[in-house]
């Protein structure tokens, strides 16, 4: 997170005909393509299932997780092809990703939350004043700090997963459906929150959301994925002016059925 | 029943319940992290109280450095069990993990009866055997000894996941996909596990050995440290404590009243109806973590 790396040239991410397989079998992405440039803001749109948490799991490298993998093309990070490498090396190289449906650690605080996050190299004394950042920039989740996370309300839980990735100094974010089922309020508060990290430390952001008027309105460029492929990238100005895009996914985007909102968690644990 | 005697026999079941509760420690220590409860944990136990004697006895070391020398080894032997039998099961269905560690209890229980045989050796920590009077109170020694290095491995790992690696380990048995996402190493942490209810297998192993020789009997303390660790909620630490506590006095009192009328045996019997109640009742335990559900 160095202002200098907005100045740099080329891509913080790239990626390049990607495919993934889920299973050794089902294709999930089938070739997509997108490039994230230094300190910029980027959103991936698409309906339900059309590939785009897959894109994100790719990145991270959370697909393992999920018996997933990248059985073609490449993705750079930085220049610098990342392969198959764990998702703590590449975490550690500034990619951080917020997994959709908030995933914060319930039986723990929300300061421990985010110290479990902050890398092992940094001092304690780091330590603390990384947690007063976040705490700057998410004042409620100062507020209530000592309560166990999973009491937080649906707000403040994904106010402290975006700061606890911002605990892991993350040079590249990336969102996961941030406003799911949270009031348009509260989307509005986190993604100004969001440009304003970007601004000051020239984060870059890869967002993914189906809210895509919200989205449209913060990032500088947008991919549209549908059925594991990039059907259409542009500005964001003329994305929203599309009258394709505003069919089906301006207009219709408030009206999402209650199975969408309601996230129910059914959360594997580590080896159930 | 005078109330003396019938302190005394809730004291002495409170020092015994402590050492069951010590033994649960390494189940809830691996159970934490990794969601199965670790039917080898009895084996480990017998384990350690046989590599210590093999180190004292046939190697000449005095008994601490070979209790010294154990731990160290049985730590390393546990991140070796996780690395080589456990790692590779991650993601499959929890019955064939908890098939995976009775396979480890079977094959650890078949090697040390081909190395060490069958005959029980005692461990000879030096401890008197006189009788300890509290007050009007017959206490042993050798348990207030075990329930003394009980509470101080208790203290210990309490302080520990408050550090940031125990914060860390408790991210891990919370949600593990997150703690991928925020760059947790979970392999690393759920070896650490296992090294550590090695280590609690060492303190088990030669504080048991010492109350009730080493031989393989041992390994069937699983059966009492699994109903305390129940009890206790399997994931909690305070829980394993008081449930150990618990079972210890209603085991001790329970027993010498039931001993009378049903003529001995009784021990056992007041050990499995906890263990069924529990299940029945209270599927949790005293302290188990329920989902946190939000309204």
């Amino acid at each position: 997170m160095k202002p200098e790396d907005v100045h740099k040239s080329g891509p913080i991410l790239s990626m390049n005909s990607v495919e993934v397989l889920y299973n050794s079998v089902m294709l999930a992405i089938k070739g997509v393509s997108i490039e994230v440039p230094h300190g910029g803001m980027v959103a991936l749109l698409g309906s339900n299932g059309a590939g785009k948490s897959t894109t994100l799991k790719a990145i991270s490298g959370l697909l393992t997780a999920e018996r997933g993998k990248v059985s073609r093309g490449e993705i750079r990070f930085d220049g610098n092809v990342i392969g198959d490498s764990l998702p703590q090396e590449r975490v550690e190289l500034g990619i951080c990703h917020v997994i959709e449906g908030r995933r914060v650690f319930e039986h723990l605080t929300p300061d421990e939350n985010l110290e479990a996050a902050a890398p092992m190299s940094l001092s304690r004394g780091r330590v603390a004043s990384e947690k007063a950042r976040i705490y700057d920039y998410f004042p409620r989740l100062g507020e209530r700090k000592t309560s166990l996370a999973g009491y937080l309300s649906g707000g403040e839980q994904q106010m402290l997963a975006i700061g606890r990735a911002l605990m892991t100094q993350p040079r590249l974010l990336m969102l996961d459906e941030p406003s799911l089922g949270l009031a348009p309020f509260l989307v509005a508060e986190i993604f100004e929150i969001i440009k304003r990290i970007n601004r000051d430390h020239g984060l870059s952001v890869l967002l993914v959301e189906q809210n895509a008027l919200a989205a449209l309105d913060i990032v500088s460029h947008g991919y549209l994925i549908e059925n594991g492929r990039v059907v259409m990238h542009d500005t964001a100005e003329r994305l929203k002016a599309n009258s394709d895009i505003q069919e089906f996914y301006l207009g219709g985007g408030q009206a999402r059925s209650f199975h969408d909102i309601k996230h129910y968690r059914r959360r594997k644990r580590w080896l159930s | 029943m005078d109330i003396a005697y019938l302190s005394e026999l809730a004291v002495n079941g409170a020092l015994t319940g402590l050492l069951y509760s010590l033994f649960a420690l390494g189940l809830v220590l691996i159970y934490k992290s990794s969601s199965v409860p670790n039917l080898a944990q009895g084996a480990l136990t017998m384990l350690a109280a046989y590599v210590v004697l093999a180190l004292s006895r046939q190697l000449g070391f005095p008994l601490w450095l070979a209790i010294a020398a154990t731990t160290i080894i049985m730590f390393f032997a546990g991140l070796g069990v996780e690395k080589v039998a456990l790692r590779r099961m991650a993601g499959r269905p929890i019955v064939m993990i908890l098939m995976m560690t009775l396979g480890l209890d079977i094959f650890i229980r078949g090697s040390t009866l081909a190395v060490w045989g069958g005959t029980s050796r005692s461990m000879e920590l030096g401890i008197s055997y006189d009788p300890l009077f509290l007050g009007p109170i017959l206490l042993s020694r050798i348990n207030l000894a075990g329930a003394g290095v009980a509470i101080a491995l208790f203290v210990a790992f309490l302080l520990f996941f408050r550090t940031r690696h125990g914060i860390r380990l408790r991210a891990i048995s919370d949600d593990y996909i997150a703690s991928w996402s925020i760059g947790i190493s979970v392999e690393h942490g759920v070896a650490l596990s296992w090294g550590m209810a090695s280590v609690v297998a060492v303190a088990s192993g030669v504080i048991w050995g010492e109350i009730q020789g080493v031989d393989q009997s041992l390994s069937q303390l699983l059966l009492k440290g699994l109903t305390v660790a129940v009890l206790g909620g399997l994931d909690s630490i305070a829980g394993a404590i008081l449930a150990g506590i618990f079972l210890g006095v209603v085991e001790n009192v329970g027993s010498s009243y039931l001993d009378s009328i049903v003529g001995g045996g009784s021990r056992d019997l007041i050990v499995a109806a906890v263990l069924i109640f529990t299940v029945m009742l209270r599927p949790h335990g005293l302290f188990g973590r329920h989902d946190i559900e939000r309204v």
